[in-house]
């Protein structure tokens, strides 16, 4: 399950309001988030929940729902 | 008496030619290709039959274009191949990414040497002050298409995108597989190697898919590409100072298009190929002219390679730079693009092509807010005017770069533009119309189709799929017949207009 929290970084980041995110949508499917864009995106995540990933971690996202889950881990911790 | 067989001339066929390579759209290929479907139809349920005669076959390709580079495949496919199994099997990190920097760095070592010792040694004596020598390096044909498709397989292993193939013989047919072995697609491991072993069918689809392409490809490569390059555009580039500045301006944007329909058009018959042996590939154009932005000319434009720098180098860079923000970004679009034009050929005129591309993608990323808020004031920001004219202007840029593309050298490239500034001659473009009307209308034909609705070629497509066998055959007859007839036909006199 996505959460509220990461859905409202990313409407925010994209300036986007009613799109619908799901655990399977890749960045390709969003309007705007493009590989220049990309970058802003993971900034913003990495500074909403005060942590820093890997560069590694992040290419391996394969879709909203692994970000999810990398958020998740990185949270617990 | 019937004359007997020259059966040295038969086994001529069979052996290296430097100059006869077995390209798609020869007669040689033809009957070859034949033969090797043949066996697919006849063999169809006993699939190690079938790998084990595409990877035959595949070899036999490449060894009659590269003679006894054929070893440099097996290497790689062998380097590969274990590489991914360690990287895949090592428990610690800091392991896997030394196996795979190491096996990088083999790659491209090999890959550099063959493309770019003398480009570099060249560089070196001219800053030391010496005589330079070329050294006698023969260039193994495809190298950098399957250097770089092998690099995918260990870099998806590395990134857990894919589990490395248990199948050593799978392995060497997605490196092998002989319709993009030599100029791409560059596909990924991760959509090549599932099909392998799937079962051999075509639908209808498929079948009128590969018409299509066929009959598109044949038509760019060898009507448009082959005749307008050959009768107009490669004299201009050969000699620029010979023809008046309106004439240069006029193979400048005649090139552009050739060099997509040269590219597309072989892309197109070894998608055909592939489809008919029942893979299915990356597409590697997307009517690149129809840009909006540079951006955007990159989604459209050898998309394989572009999804490969952008997945594997560019995404990486701007990551690992991230805390420079636009900066970072940047740099990262410089040295991609350093990459793309090198990656191109050893020469400055490529590496110039990458630093344009490069300054047009920050130009526009960093005024992108700017260039909005007053598309947005006038009220066009999503209108067509706005974007008609977005593509307009991205395609006069992209015409600009392709001149560096073709040029031979950057003194050519400053000749050509000081032509055009200072030796116009505008009343020159009607005589020209006159004497090469067929230029003028391939050339205008090749645009109008580029910039046609893209659904109209689905709709062919389908329309294509549905019409009984007979009726495709003579599509494919009625096609050849027109292309052999270009193919055949004499070289256009050469007039010089100046005089």
């Amino acid at each position: 399950m996505l959460s509220e929290r990461l859905i409202k970084v990313l409407n925010k980041e994209l300036n986007l309001s009613d799109f619908n995110f799901t655990e399977e949508t890749t960045a390709n499917q969003v309007p705007g988030w493009d590989s220049l864009n990309h970058i802003n995106i993971i900034l913003a995540i990495e500074k909403e929940y005060s942590t820093k990933f890997k560069g590694i971690e992040i290419l391996r996202v394969k879709n909203l729902g692994d970000l999810q889950k990398l958020i998740d881990s990185k949270t617990a911790q | 008496m019937p004359e007997s067989i020259d059966f040295q001339k038969l086994l001529e066929l069979f052996q290296y030619d430097k100059f006869d390579p077995l390209l798609f759209g020869t007669s040689l290929f033809l009957f070859f290709f034949l033969a090797v479907l043949i066996i697919y139809r006849v063999f169809a349920q006993n699939n190690a039959l079938k790998i084990y005669s595409l990877i035959f076959f595949s070899l036999f390709f490449y060894y009659k274009a590269a003679n006894y580079f054929v070893a440099l495949l097996l290497l790689s496919s062998i380097l590969n191949f274990y590489s991914g199994k360690f990287i895949f099997k090592t428990a610690s990190q800091n392991m896997k990414r030394l196996i795979l920097t190491t096996t990088i760095i083999i790659n491209l070592g090999i890959l550099v040497y063959f493309k770019y010792t003398n480009f570099f040694l060249e560089i070196i004596m001219n800053i030391s002050g010496g005589e330079f020598e070329p050294l006698k390096i023969l260039l193994p044909i495809g190298i950098s298409f399957y250097t770089f498709k092998a690099m995918s397989y260990i870099i998806e292993i590395y990134f857990e995108m894919i589990e490395p193939t248990d199948s050593f013989r799978d392995f060497t047919l997605f490196i092998f597989f002989f319709p993009n072995l030599l100029m791409g697609p560059i596909d990924r491991a991760s959509t090549f190697i599932p099909q392998i072993e799937r079962e051999y069918k075509l639908t209808n689809h498929d079948v009128g898919l590969a018409l299509f392409l066929i009959c598109s490809g044949l038509i760019k490569k060898y009507v448009i590409a082959d005749y307008v390059s050959l009768n107009f555009t490669d004299r201009v580039f050969e000699f620029p100072l010979r023809f008046t500045g309106v004439e240069n301006l006029l193979a400048i944007y005649g090139a552009a298009m050739v060099g997509y329909c040269d590219f597309s058009g072989y892309t197109d018959l070894a998608l055909a190929v592939g489809l008919l042996l029942g893979f299915k590939m990356i597409d590697n154009f997307n009517r690149p002219f129809k840009a909006y932005s540079i951006a955007d000319y990159w989604r459209r434009w050898h998309i394989s390679l572009s999804t490969w720098l952008l997945d594997y180098l560019f995404k990486p860079l701007q990551i690992s730079l991230r805390n420079m923000r636009g900066y970072g970004t940047s740099i990262a679009i410089f040295v991609t693009f350093f990459i793309v034009g090198l990656w191109h050929g050893p020469n400055w005129t490529f590496i110039l092509f990458g630093l344009l591309h490069s300054i047009y993608l920050i130009f526009s990323m960093a005024t992108q807010k700017y260039r909005d808020a007053f598309y947005s004031k006038l009220g066009i920001k999503d209108s067509k005017v706005l974007r008609v004219f977005q593509i307009f202007f991205t395609f006069n840029l992209l015409v600009f770069t392709a001149i560096l593309f073709r040029t031979p050298s950057l003194e050519y490239f400053s000749h050509m533009l000081s032509q055009i500034f200072t030796y116009f001659h505008a009343e020159v473009l009607l005589q020209y119309v006159e004497a090469y009307p067929i230029i003028i209308i391939l050339l205008g034909f090749a645009y109008l189709m580029h910039y046609t609705p893209l659904s109209w070629e689905k709709k062919t497509v389908e329309l294509l799929s549905k019409i009984p066998v007979v009726v495709q055959a003579l599509i494919l007859a009625v096609v050849i017949w027109f292309v052999i007839q270009f193919k055949s036909a004499e070289l256009q006199p050469f007039i010089y207009f100046q005089f």
